[in-house]
């Protein structure tokens, strides 16, 4: 792997995070047992509802930027979202999920998120 | 059953003598592929690497298409077939990639990843950090994406994957600019200490299989 890197910094850790996920990745995908059956299900459903609150924060921000809201309502608008990503955080903690497991490749498309 | 590889011209240069690969030909077009090494094996990282490897020797001295990992058909005469139902797209993408390999580049801004907003922090607080995440993220396709998108054939930006990871790059260079690339890489991290950037290649054109 080594004679890939043309150009790396002196610090390699930070970009080796991701090393173990390659074993999971291949692993989801040729088992189908029912507990994984479960999970992948749990996944996608995850996946939509994650979809959706990263547009509403999106359009939230870009409300933001309007300027057309009060300092309250902004206290308000940003409790909620941080609300839904703890809330969301859970849930994929509970099925063994990572922020990356929610996402979808659309091919020519790119990622979902 | 056999595993399929890559997708070349017809005809196409003597292959490299591993694994046992042979060239399923129709439509100007050759499909390389090798009888399956581990049926029901175990997958590991080492089994993609030995795939990898072998695109990467059939790369050396041809343009290719690769094709997904694990992608097998019954024999021969169904790689064909396969060939022959996409031929006219396939021909396109192998145009595209046609002299060029892909160099990926992945940027990690410097010092600790953002830390998730404390307990009882403001929601107007938290909002602000999702602004200031989503400017740095624009920051680094200026500073970074877009000068080595100038100096590539085709550029797309895949998801990050990490919360300090800023951008992941996959880029089409042509071959004989490589080493360009890799500086113009270089001059962009002395121009931007702050920022770690990891280049690494040259890969099968993996991103620009499709249009």
């Amino acid at each position: 792997m080594r004679d890939k890197f043309l150009h790396a910094p002196p610090d390699l850790d930070p970009f080796a995070t991701e090393r173990p996920r390659l074993d999971d990745a291949l692993s989801r995908r040729v088992n189908a047992d029912p507990e994984r059956l479960e999970r992948g299900l749990a996944q996608l459903v995850l996946t939509v509802v994650e979809l959706l609150r990263q547009l509403m924060e999106r359009q939230a921000l870009r409300r933001i930027d309007g300027g057309g809201l009060s300092e309250e309502e902004v206290e308000r608008l940003g409790r909620t979202f941080m609300e839904l990503d703890k809330r969301m955080e859970q849930l994929r903690t509970e099925f063994g999920l990572d922020a990356e497991d929610l996402n979808l490749n659309l091919g020519p498309l790119g990622n979902l998120l | 059953m056999i595993d399929l590889y890559a997708i070349t011209d017809d005809p196409t240069p003597p292959l490299p003598d591993v694994a046992g690969l042979s060239a399923v030909a129709s439509h100007g077009l050759a499909i390389v592929c090798a009888p399956v090494a581990s049926e029901g094996g175990e997958l590991t990282p080492e089994v993609l690497w030995r795939h990898e490897e072998v695109v990467e020797a059939l790369m050396e001295d041809r343009d290719l298409l690769p094709v997904r990992f694990g992608t097998r058909v019954e024999d021969e005469t169904a790689a064909a077939r396969a060939l022959g139902e996409r031929h006219r797209e396939l021909a396109r993408a192998l145009d595209r990639v046609r002299g060029a390999v892909e160099l990926s580049v992945r940027v990690m801004g410097d010092g600790p990843e953002s830390p998730p907003p404390a307990e009882g922090a403001s929601g107007a607080g938290y909002l602000r950090a999702k602004v200031r995440s989503a400017a740095a993220h624009e920051e680094v396709v200026r500073m970074v994406h877009d000068p080595l998108t100038a100096n590539a054939r085709a550029s797309t930006q895949l998801g990050t994957t990490a919360p300090a990871e800023l951008l992941r790059g996959a880029y089409l260079v042509e071959r004989g600019r490589v080493n360009a690339f890799v500086d113009h890489v270089s001059r962009l991290q002395a121009a931007h200490p702050e920022l770690r950037l990891l280049c690494t290649g040259p890969w099968p054109p993996y991103s620009f299989t499709e249009s």
